[in-house]
């Protein structure tokens, strides 16, 4: 049995490739696949994790239905192959890049400082036991987050009104 | 480096990455790809500490993250096909027509 470190390593090799892919790339449906490769990634981890339903959720709405979406623009406003956006020895990209690089270094120093988080009650035997991470979550979702759920509902309808409106031809 | 440290570590770069595409890069569609690759990174560090921290309510915000991403990009797309009518390209520096 291979050590899940490896297989979790693994794959965030692969998904910072993918992103440099879609930083670098000069077409748009290029960088469209490398997004949806490090989704389909990002569900693995979420998988190992023990978190199937959040792996399964990020399947089919983020990989697929998003994504979809995104594909179905690009290839209706037939979106040719561009130059660079951008020249690598440009002072704009330099000062970005380097902007980037703190945020991470910084970033990680916080992560490996030794801080003591309060742990929940929800470890992996509690939530086998309850019947699973779907009922769990459903539980939370319909009891203490009843309000927040209707709320977004609410906002997703409005957005979608919202995008037909405007996509649609003018009548007169 | 431990299996707890590498999704966190993961979703910083993926987030700076997608900050220097949003920085960086004239296409729009490409613009929106680099706001999905941010908030998917924010998804992968509130999952990931939701499981080592033994909580559910960092999942429970990802549900909301996702549905509003969906309504992000449906209502950013359906501009971006507004920008393709009126500029005949969806460069951002052709749309410049409030610079004066």
């Amino acid at each position: 049995m291979v050590d899940i470190t490896y297989i979790l390593g693994a794959i965030a090799l692969v998904c910072a490739a993918l992103a440099m892919v879609m930083l670098f790339s000069k077409d748009a449906l290029t960088c469209a696949m490398a997004l949806l490769g490090i989704l389909i990634g990002t569900a693995a981890i979420y998988g190992l994790q023990g978190e199937h339903f959040v792996a399964t959720v990020q399947l089919v709405v983020y990989a697929g239905a998003i994504m979809v979406l995104f594909v179905f623009s690009i290839m209706l406003l037939n979106i040719k192959r561009g130059d660079a956006d951008f020249r690598i020895t440009s002072g704009r990209f330099v000062a970005a890049a380097l902007s980037a690089v703190v945020f991470l270094v910084a970033g990680t120093w916080v992560l490996v400082q030794k801080i003591d988080l309060e742990k929940g009650p929800w470890n992996h035997e509690t939530v086998i036991g309850l019947g699973g991470n779907t009922r769990v979550l459903a539980h939370s979702l319909f009891t203490e987050h009843f309000v927040a759920f209707e709320a977004v509902s609410l906002a997703l309808m409005v957005a979608l009104v919202g995008a037909v409106t405007l996509a649609k031809r003018k009548i007169d | 480096m431990s299996s707890a440290l590498i999704p966190q570590v993961l979703a910083l770069f993926l987030f700076s990455t997608g900050m220097l595409m949003v920085l960086l890069r004239r296409n729009s569609v490409v613009l929106l790809l680099g706001i999905e690759l941010m908030l998917n990174a924010a998804n992968l560090s509130l999952v990931s500490f939701a499981h080592d921290l033994g909580r559910i309510d960092g999942q429970i915000q990802v549900f909301f993250v996702i549905t509003i991403a969906a309504a992000e990009s449906a209502v950013g797309l359906s501009i971006l096909v507004n920008l393709y009518r009126n500029f005949g390209a969806v460069t951002t520096d052709r749309a410049r027509t409030m610079q004066g």
